[in-house]
């Protein structure tokens, strides 16, 4: 063979992208082409991020040899890295004894590391050794399972720009302030929080993504906000506690969120929104809100039905409009059908809706009100979606008639129905 | 007012190492940071006379490539999915172009192209074994046997790094001995992985207690791997070192010789002689490292060589049954001498590879 094409084509790259490249293969391919050949030796040693996952399980059936072997190659490829590491993630559903996993933490915290994510074991929950609480360049932070307890002199991570907390325990006094404390911090998501009393501050959030059953949440200085969801579950103590605070909650979450564009709720959100005593009027007007979801909308709960026609009245220039339904008719009150000319001003138009798209329609009285609402308020609206729930197959047709027949203020609005085959 | 009709492009010339000087419209190269800047803050590129030098790695092929992609990129009103769709055939190029196109992106600081080449080169070599590694890349095969084994150079002189340097240095002077005793080998082998046999027969010859043993010891060893922790576990192997010394007296291997204190590991119990002696340019200081440690200790310590070993070295599945098949042989040809780690083994696949 011609020794000049059989030129090594890949040793000589630039550091940079040989970084490049072994950064995205699975670690264990990358540790392996330390003996390609002697240039190569030590390329991966320089690696700056190290991802474990179940690419780096041995295979076989014994569960305690295999996850013998997992805490073995993370403690040989941490000694024998070289260079700072910037990334380390641990992805596995095995779960490292307490002392290695501590070690390794503490290694990590001496070598400039940036972003942190655990996620380990399915059932236990492991401590976090206070070293994770002194890793002055984290910026990205993800731990799932685990017991925090920020030792008393903790500051803050200054860099903490994104922070992902699941099932953690954690005081919860401390865990607001863990959230004041960086005051970076650009993204926040807490997950599967248990009865969660919680007030925000973070000048500089922007985006918030909350899920788990929380009593009480109050946003006081998030100016920057622009997107949040929220999953919010119910229990019956929190049903209890709602029943007995006062304050408005639409202000204590929505109250000071200016900069706004996407809100989506699950589950109890709008409920949880409706509870509370508002003023009447709408201080706050969220010009950049452009897309709103709303799930499980109960059109049976006036409040409900408030909290979201308050919403759209204070979002000028909103554009697209998701609400499902929640299908359950349990009251048989009469409705108040008069309610949509009496209490609702004739001249407020959605000047820049273009779309709505409503599942679960149930054909419910204040559900036809609202589209017939909608329809004849969106001067600009090209398409209104609907689809019927598939539990009131009988109303439906009547349904459909009946919307079609509803005044358009938009000369290009089309009304489309989906029905989802059975 | 100016305005610019289509047929009035402005464009500037670019030349690359080799001397060859193109021409190329403006805006197409100024998706290129390093390009733009040039013609931006150095003002050259308007002519033939001062066209734009280009660093070194860039290539004409490369530069056709990354002209081809700024094309397509800087008009503005593609979608993602087109976009994604024009980069996922932009990489499939073959490896060499590949590398030159992502040494030339890095050169042009054009991120996108460095990440895409990298992604598809990250492709290539996932998944595959060494050898398909080094044959789509022309490396050299240029590690002996025994530098698979050299120390790790210790950065951060971290305690642990030298207890493996160690570790190899014992290795190497096993290795050194047991070539001194081998016999010439005739018949060739092909070129496996003998960490990887050793530790097959360990396994076949399961009944070894102390290689359950010293990997016990082993894990206990991890926290902190202090010697004096270690060295209390060591007597944990004592029990197993007995047993070891028994197998080979059974075994019915030559030993007599090679007492010198050390474990029985390293006893060579060869009845083929060493084959051409190559010239092992070991430090023999090396040697000594270990000297005052004890029996038990060394032995534990040589089991951590192996297991670090197989770490370097793992092998797939398929490679394991070729190895199984190829350990059977071996067998049958050398009955005697069986012993846990199948240290002769190691040896005739080192000679070869020598």
């Amino acid at each position: 063979m011609d020794t000049d094409l059989d030129r090594d084509l890949l040793s000589d790259l630039p550091q940079s992208i040989i970084e490049s490249i072994l950064v995205k293969v699975p670690l264990v391919d990358a540790v392996r082409t330390s003996i390609l050949s002697r240039k190569w030796r030590y390329k991966w040693a320089a690696i700056t991020e190290l991802v474990f996952n179940d690419t780096c399980l041995t295979s076989g059936h014994d569960k305690s040899i295999i996850s013998c072997n997992l805490v073995n190659f993370i403690t040989r490829c941490l000694f024998l890295h070289d260079g700072p590491i910037h990334k380390f993630e641990l992805n596995t559903s095995y779960s490292p004894a307490s002392p290695d996993l501590d070690q390794w933490l503490l290694f990590l915290s001496r070598k400039d590391i940036k972003e942190l994510i655990i996620d380990i074991g399915e059932d236990d929950w492991f401590r976090a050794p206070s070293c994770v609480f002194f890793c002055p360049k984290l910026t990205h932070l993800v731990l799932v399972r685990c017991e925090l307890n920020p030792p008393p002199n903790f500051k803050g991570f200054l860099c903490l720009k994104h922070l992902s907390l699941q099932q953690v325990i954690i005081p919860p006094h401390d865990i607001e302030v863990l959230i004041s404390s960086c005051p970076l911090l650009e993204s926040l998501t807490l997950s599967y929080f248990d009865s969660l009393e919680l007030t925000i501050r973070a000048p500089n959030l922007k985006y918030l993504n909350l899920e788990g059953e929380f009593k009480d949440i109050r946003l006081e200085n998030t100016p920057h906000l622009i997107g949040i969801s929220v999953a919010m579950y119910m229990t019956d103590d929190i049903a209890e506690h709602f029943e007995q605070c006062s304050g408005c909650n639409f202000d204590k979450f929505l109250g000071c969120v200016p900069c706004l564009e996407r809100l989506i709720g699950h589950i109890y959100f709008t409920k949880y929104l409706s509870i509370g005593n508002e003023q009447g009027n709408f201080p706050v007007t969220y010009q950049n809100l452009k897309f709103i979801e709303l799930y499980q909308v109960s059109f049976e709960d006036m409040k409900e039905l408030l909290v979201v026609l308050r919403l759209i009245v204070s979002s000028p220039n909103l554009e697209e409009l998701q609400i499902s339904s929640s299908s359950i008719t349990t009251t048989t009150d009469i409705y108040d059908l008069e309610f949509w000319e009496r209490d609702w001003p004739a001249d407020c138009t959605f000047g820049k809706l273009k779309m709505v798209h409503m599942t679960d329609f149930s054909s419910l009285p204040h559900e036809i009100a609202f589209i017939k609402f909608l329809l004849g308020h969106s001067p600009v609206l090209e398409q209104m979606i609907v689809a019927p729930t598939i539990y009131v197959t009988d109303k439906v047709v009547k349904m459909l008639i009946d919307l079609l027949t509803f005044r358009r203020a938009s000369p290009l609005a089309t009304v489309k129905f989906i029905q989802e085959p059975l | 007012m100016a305005i610019v009709k289509p047929e009035m492009k402005s464009y500037i010339w670019l030349k690359t190492a080799d001397g060859s000087i193109q021409e190329v419209e403006e805006e197409v190269a100024m998706f290129c940071p390093v390009i733009c800047r040039e013609l931006l803050q150095n003002g050259k590129g308007s002519s033939k006379n001062c066209a734009i030098s280009l660093p070194e790695r860039v290539n004409p092929a490369s530069l056709e490539l990354i002209l081809e992609f700024c094309r397509f990129h800087q008009v503005p009103g593609r979608s993602n999915k087109e976009r994604k769709k024009h980069d996922e055939k932009f990489v499939r190029l073959d490896t060499k172009t590949l590398c030159d196109l992502a040494s030339a992106a890095d050169s042009l600081q054009l991120r996108p192209v460095v990440d895409l080449t990298s992604r598809a080169l990250a492709r290539v070599i996932e998944g595959k074994t060494p050898e398909e590694i080094r044959e789509t890349f022309h490396l050299p095969d240029d590690l002996t046997e025994e530098e698979k084994l050299e120390p790790l150079r210790n950065m951060t002189d971290d305690p642990r790094i030298r207890l493996l340097n160690r570790l190899y240095a014992r290795k190497r002077k096993e290795l050194y001995d047991r070539k001194k005793l081998k016999n010439v080998d005739a018949e060739e082998e092909p070129l496996v992985d003998e960490r990887s046999v050793d530790d097959l027969l360990s396994f076949i010859n399961s009944g070894d207690q102390d290689s359950k043993g010293a990997r016990v010891t082993k894990n206990k060893k991890k926290s902190r791997g202090r010697k004096e922790q270690a060295r209390n576990l060591s007597s944990n192997n004592e029990a197993g070192n007995y047993n070891k010394e028994s197998n080979c007296h059974t075994s019915g291997c030559l030993n007599g010789d090679t007492n010198d204190g050390s474990s029985p590991s390293r006893n060579s119990k060869l009845q083929n002689s060493p084959s051409a002696m190559f010239s092992s340019k070991l430090d023999l200081d090396d040697f000594d490292i270990d000297d005052e440690l004890d029996p038990a200790r060394k032995e534990e310590i040589d089991r951590e060589v192996e297991d670090f070993a197989r770490r370097l070295d793992s092998v797939w599945p398929e490679r394991i049954q070729q190895i199984l098949s190829l350990g059977q042989e071996t067998r049958r040809l050398r009955p005697i001498s069986m012993n846990g780690n199948g240290s002769m083994e190691r040896c005739t696949a080192g000679v070869d590879r020598g």
